[in-house]
Parts: C-alpha cells; sequence; structure tokens
C-alpha cells in the first residue's frame, strides 16, 4: 500500500463534529462523583475509571485510524508520538507531548499541560488517593491494544496534586505480532 | 472561553458511562442504574443551567423557563432547538426533538452495546429497546436538573415511540 | 473600597461571606448581609418598586446606610449576590462589572464536580478570584 501522508491533529480536530467542552467536562465530572458514592473506596474508583477508559479506548481506535490516516504504527517511539501528537488533538482538542524516553526504547512519557477534564475540578482532602484522569490512562491502554501493544500506564505528575502538568508513563509489555491486529473469533 | 472536544467523546464517555452502570455495577438492578445514570444527568443539569442562564434577565413563569429550555438550552448542547413544544396547560410540556442526536448517534453505531455476549440471549430487538431507554434517563435528569434550579420541581419522561423522534415529557410538581 | 462580599442561597442559607477590612467589624458586616436580604426579598415580590429593572439580575443599590453602600444582585436559579462598600460616590458600570466577573466566578465554583449544591463554597480558586475582583473594584470599567 503507498503510504498516505498522515494528517496532522489540528486538520483532523477542525473536520471532526464537535460540542461544547463543558458538556464533556462537567458530564464527566459527575460520574467521577457519582462513582465515589456508589462504589465508596476511591482505590475502586480509580479501576473503574480506567477500565472504562479502556473499553472507550478499544472503540476510539477504528475512528482514530481511519481520520488520521496513519499507518499501523510498527514501532512504538512512532506510536506514542502519533497517540500524543494527533489522538490527544483529534479527541480534546489538546496537544501532548512525549519525553523521558528510557534506553531501549519501550518507555515514555505523555505530557499535558492542558486537558478539559480537569476545567473547574478541585479534589476534596477526602479524595486524595483519586487519580481523577484514570480514564485517560485507560483510553491509551485499551486503544494500544488493538493495535498489538500490550502496555501498562501510570500517572507521574498530576496538576489536581499540585503538580505542574498531567504526566503519563506508557511502558511497552509486549508486542503481539503485527498480521493478528484483531481477534480471531470472528 | 469556548473551547470544545470532539463529539465522539461525549457520545462514548455517554455510552461507556451506561454500559457500565446496566452491565457492571448494577447488572441485575436496572431500576437502581436508571437512577444512577439520572442522577449523573441531574448534576450536569443543574450545573449547565448556572452556566447558561447567566447573562439574562430571570425567568418570570414556566412558560419562560420551558421556552429556554426549548431554545438556548438545547442549542448549546444540540446545535438545534427543539422542534415542537405542547402543554396541557395544566403543568405538562411535551418537548419534541425530531432527531434526538444522542439516540441517531447511538443507533447507528454496529458494534453491540458491550463487548461480551451474554450467555442467555434475549431478543436482540428487547435488548436494543432496553439500552435505549437506559440511554435517556440521562437527558431526562438533565432537562429535570436544570429546571429544578431554575426553581421549577418536576418529573421528566421520555417517549421514543416515534423514533428516530424523541419526545421528553415534562411534569411540574405542583 | 469593598468591605464585604457574599453569596447566599435560594433559602437565604449563606454560601460564601468574606470581608476584606482591617477591622474588627466582621460581625457587623454580616448583619448588613442579613438585613439586606430582606430589601431583596422585597424588591422581587414587589416587581412594581423595581420599574424598569423587571427581572433584570443587577437589583442596583439595596440600601445606604451611614458608612455603607450595599448592592444586589439576583441570578436565574435565585442565588443572591451582595456587595457592601465604602466608596460613597459609585459608578453604577463598577458595580454591574463587578457582579458580572463575581458571577462567572460562582458559576466556576458550583461546576467543580465535587461542590455540593446548596453547601458552603470552599474553593480555594473562587476565593482567589472573588479577591482579584475586589481589588480590582472601579480601576477600570472597560471589560
Amino acid at each position: 500500500m503507498a503510504p498516505v501522508a498522515p494528517r496532522s491533529g489540528d486538520a483532523i480536530f477542525a473536520s471532526v463534529e464537535r460540542v461544547n467542552a463543558e458538556l464533556f467536562t462537567l458530564t464527566y465530572g459527575a460520574i467521577v462523583r457519582q462513582l465515589l458514592t456508589d462504589l465508596e473506596e476511591v482505590e475502586e474508583v480509580n479501576k473503574q475509571l480506567d477500565q472504562m477508559g479502556y473499553n472507550i479506548g478499544i472503540r476510539l481506535i477504528d475512528e482514530f485510524l481511519a481520520k488520521s490516516n496513519v499507518a499501523r504504527c510498527v514501532d512504538f517511539k512512532e506510536t506514542a508520538e502519533v497517540i500524543a501528537k494527533v489522538g490527544f488533538k483529534m479527541f480534546l482538542g489538546v496537544t501532548a507531548s512525549v519525553s523521558n524516553w528510557d534506553a531501549d526504547g519501550t518507555c515514555c512519557s505523555i505530557v499535558l499541560e492542558d486537558n478539559p477534564l480537569v476545567d473547574f475540578v478541585e479534589l476534596p482532602d477526602t479524595c486524595q488517593g483519586l487519580y481523577y484522569c484514570n480514564v485517560l490512562s485507560g483510553v491509551i491502554r485499551g486503544a494500544l491494544e488493538m493495535v498489538s501493544m500490550k502496555t501498562e500506564v501510570t500517572w507521574v505528575r498530576d496538576m489536581l496534586r499540585g503538580d505542574d502538568a498531567f504526566e503519563l508513563q506508557v511502558k511497552l509489555l509486549k508486542q503481539v505480532p503485527e498480521e493478528y491486529p484483531y481477534k480471531d473469533d470472528e | 472561553m469556548g473551547r470544545e472536544v470532539s463529539e465522539s467523546c461525549v457520545d462514548s464517555l455517554l455510552t461507556e458511562m451506561v454500559s457500565s452502570y446496566c452491565d457492571r455495577f448494577y447488572a441485575n438492578k436496572p431500576d437502581l442504574a436508571a437512577r444512577r445514570i439520572e442522577a449523573i444527568g441531574f448534576q450536569v443539569g443543574l450545573q449547565l443551567s448556572e452556566r447558561y442562564t447567566m447573562e439574562r434577565p430571570r425567568f418570570s413563569d414556566h412558560l419562560e423557563a420551558i421556552k429556554f429550555i426549548c431554545k438556548d438550552f438545547w442549542s448549546e448542547l444540540f446545535k438545534k432547538q427543539i422542534d415542537n413544544l405542547k402543554t396541557n396547560h395544566r403543568g405538562t410540556f411535551v418537548l419534541q426533538d425530531n432527531r434526538f442526536r444522542w439516540l441517531a448517534r447511538m443507533s447507528v453505531d454496529p458494534s453491540p452495546e458491550n463487548g461480551d455476549l451474554s450467555q442467555d440471549n434475549p431478543p436482540a430487538e428487547n435488548k436494543a429497546a432496553q439500552a435505549t431507554s437506559m440511554h435517556l434517563y440521562f437527558p431526562c435528569g438533565i432537562i429535570r436538573g436544570a429546571l429544578s434550579n431554575l426553581g421549577i420541581p418536576c418529573a421528566v419522561t421520555a417517549d421514543i415511540s416515534n423514533l428516530p423522534a424523541c419526545s421528553f415529557v415534562v411534569r411540574i410538581k405542583a | 473600597m469593598i468591605v464585604c462580599v457574599a453569596v447566599v442561597g435560594h433559602q437565604n442559607n449563606p454560601l460564601y461571606i468574606q470581608s476584606f477590612t482591617e477591622a474588627d467589624d466582621a460581625l457587623k458586616l454580616h448583619h448588613i448581609v442579613h438585613c439586606s436580604l430582606d430589601v431583596v426579598d422585597e424588591r422581587v415580590n414587589n416587581p412594581k418598586k423595581s420599574g424598569p429593572t423587571l427581572n433584570e439580575t443587577f437589583l442596583g443599590l439595596l440600601y445606604p446606610t451611614e458608612n455603607y453602600k450595599v448592592y444586589g444582585y439576583l441570578t436565574n436559579t435565585k442565588v443572591k449576590f451582595i456587595l457592601v462598600t465604602t466608596d460613597l460616590d459609585v459608578r453604577d458600570a463598577d458595580v454591574r462589572n463587578f457582579f458580572r466577573r463575581f458571577h462567572a466566578a460562582y458559576v466556576d465554583a458550583v461546576s467543580n464536580p465535587f461542590h455540593v449544591p446548596g453547601k458552603k463554597i470552599t474553593s480555594r480558586t473562587f476565593a482567589e478570584r472573588v479577591s482579584t475582583i475586589v481589588k480590582s473594584f472601579g480601576l477600570s470599567s472597560a471589560g
């Protein structure tokens, strides 16, 4: 297949249907609060937010591949760049950057300085263990799994906890051969 | 501010919220799941009504507030107004959206609601109808939250007997 | 100078009150705010008196005392904002501008998912924003 130039995140974001971020931000906030009420344990809320993100990620990847023209990235390094530059932009309208690569290129940080999920949010003292944006780590994990990369995603910095940015560490655990991008049971 | 996100973000979040509550947290208790989804909508409606009424005079009666929901409020959320508003003049209002966006977007989604197929397959149609009605607790909650915050306590239900049209029935509590 | 601002819920429950004086007159200011609530209710329930400002969120001067001027604002969601100032020569535009910015700060504060409707506003961000708005009162009404 002839390589098609990948589209920039800005161009895609400009072309997709968009809605007021407030609706998204407030809905996510209301979900987090309801989960805290229903599940009681902050740890369990973290887990469920991650699970919700994972489920969203495995669905969003198709839209991402279709709209971005990116070929399936074989290289983890390239994949991380595409997630940060194109993925975050086309869905959330913000750009992320990639840094802190380790020597063998299997672990890096995705850094977000702006994040619509947390507009208006202030964590109360009772929720200090909460990873409020944990849905994002799940989305990345789920999306990468659909392109055959098994990863572990953890928070390094969190502005809601007083850090100067949001930083997610993405660690490649296992790369499944590219011939089996989809599950075999169809 | 005018910040925007892609519509897919909202769609996927809502789909996932509904399936988490219906299939995971309260799998065998649809009533409880429905109540939680409505509560999430209620909080959003409360906050949005605060925001979207910021630069306008106070409403002088119920009808004015309902009209605000039909026009400005709906436009902020769906880029269109409610198509038809009816009332029996005794506290019941019917707000009809001829093509309710959250349902329209949902029905074109070919993938099943949740990845894992359950053991005993109920009739697909039945299941789809149930999933649809679960999705509607969220906008019902939004409308109730917005009106309550404007001083109008009410109950809100949805009627989808004319898909893709959707009617929201608002019954104001005396 | 603004000496006190307050946010009061629809059941006259205080949601936020902050005074900005060195002197130990918080109690007196709270009393002034409390008294002003009745004036707001009266204004709103007897719309004839307010004439052309019918249903406008900005209620104008509620009442002057010997040393203070008290202004009010009522949102569509029946939340009252009260402003107490020692300035005797206040421009209407400045007060309107103050309330507009204060309202925006309030809306953001209650958009915090952890804020419980009807409960006190404890947000630090809100307190800081209010303090900034109070400090800039009357300096420029261009915004």
